[in-house]
């Protein structure tokens, strides 16, 4: 790019009205003493200057053109409306550039297009590039597909464990019932009545026995007769002792 | 006129202006030379301003980008930089002032906490950026990223423009600042 000479620095006293210096022409005069090629390339970066600025000016203009809220917001509104707004500006900048990248993608593919039609399509090195390119596709394809049925495989062992686990979680369920049901049952079954009324029975043939048990041991007692001497005895005595509720 | 409007006159052909305000005149005639040693095609104009407003008698071209520079070791280049922001028309905020923070190296002599520059660049939407002019070899990054700026916000790059160079310099919200 071609130098510019000539530029200038100029300070503002805010008190005194003495101006700055500034005040030389502007270099487009110097630039016609050079070659054509240069006035061209000036030319041209002023036409794009001047496009530009009449865009800033354009879209200026249009922004004023919008009714700006008359209430007067908080802070936090302002704020927040203003990061809204930035927010938005992202986003279309954003969709900016994935339409150019699209449409670069378009240009480029209709320009590779034309190129291989031109061309020798055997020979050249684009077509190795490009026949690489699809080999690696294939292989990524497969390698997607096999890692894909791996995944199903260990999905179907995972569901299967699942129902296993489940299985086994009902039937260790049914056990835990049938238990106490079990229990249930013996229990009711010792407050019924009919084992009340045996163990009165029980009791009562017990007492009769300890009764009786009593009066032959104060008979034999009575009778003063020795009865360590003879075994059979003594057996019969040392069992009249033994007590009947202890069984 | 007391308040600053971008936009209000005709650009000059191929020219590009930029307002330096600040209370070092030293520092900003620095900034100036630095940038007016930049290689660049448009042609390039500083003015410096201790504060605003401008007088309103001189004739002076259209001004593309404000800087104001802030020198961390005095409150009171801070205070003056606030209340010229008070002559500057809303507009001008849409990517066409930018601050300026300098002194930032040197942590003992500050006296302006950065967070306080990094709020008030914050209220305002603009880009910041610090400088040591006292050290050489920051001078010329600086001033070529003041050149690009201005070249971009006197729209003399095409494609670019100073609102798209806004939210492109916006930083990530430091979520450390976000509880205070």
């Amino acid at each position: 790019m071609e130098k510019q000479p000539g530029k200038q620095a100029a300070t503002e006293p805010p008190d005194s009205g003495a101006g700055g210096g500034e005040g030389e022409p502007p270099q487009v005069a110097g630039a016609q003493a050079a070659r054509p090629e240069d006035r061209l390339t000036l030319l041209l970066r002023l036409r794009a200057q001047t496009k530009q600025q009449l865009l800033e000016y354009k879209s200026m203009v249009d922004a004023t053109e919008e009714k700006t809220p008359e209430q007067i917001l908080q802070d936090k509104q302002i704020e927040a409306k203003i990061e809204d707004l930035e927010n938005e500006i992202e986003e279309v900048k954003v969709a900016f550039e994935m339409k150019k990248l699209a449409l670069d993608r378009m240009q480029l593919s209709t320009a590779l297009k034309k190129n291989l039609e031109k061309n020798n399509p055997r020979t050249s090195v684009l077509m190795d590039n490009m026949k690489h390119v699809l080999k690696l596709n294939k292989l990524i394809m497969k390698s997607h597909q096999e890692s894909w049925d791996l995944e199903e495989k260990l999905l179907d062992v995972r569901k299967k464990r699942l129902q296993l686990k489940q299985a086994s979680e009902s039937k260790l369920l049914e056990i835990q019932t049938e238990k106490n049901k079990q229990k249930d049952d013996l229990a009711v079954m010792e407050n019924s009545d009919k084992m009340k009324t045996i163990q009165q029975n029980l009791q009562m043939e017990i007492q009769i026995t300890t009764v009786i048990q009593h009066v032959f041991q104060n008979l034999i007692l009575g009778s003063k007769a020795n009865w360590a001497e003879d075994p059979a005895f003594k057996e019969i005595v040392l069992q009249l002792e033994k007590n009947l509720t202890m069984i | 006129m007391s308040v600053l409007r971008p936009l209000d006159k005709q650009p000059g052909l191929n020219t590009a202006t930029i307002l330096l305000v600040g209370t070092e005149d030293a520092l900003l005639q620095q900034l100036a030379d630095s940038m007016l040693k930049e290689d660049c095609a448009s042609e390039l104009k500083v003015h410096l301003a201790r504060s605003l407003p401008l007088p309103s008698n001189v004739n002076r071209p259209r001004i593309d980008l404000i800087m104001f520079v802030v020198n961390l070791h005095s409150k009171y280049s801070l205070r003056n930089v606030e209340e010229s922001l008070r002559h500057v028309d809303a507009t001008f905020f849409l990517g066409k002032v930018g601050f300026l923070a300098t002194g930032a190296g040197r942590e003992s002599h500050c006296s302006v906490h950065r967070s306080t520059v990094v709020r008030l660049a914050r209220t305002y939407r603009s880009p910041l950026l610090f400088c040591d002019p006292e050290v050489d070899g920051f001078r010329a990054p600086v001033a070529q990223r003041l050149v690009r700026m201005l070249q971009i916000c006197a729209g003399h790059v095409p494609g670019v423009s100073a609102l798209n160079l806004l939210s492109l310099l916006r930083s990530s919200e430091n979520p450390t600042l976000e509880d205070l």
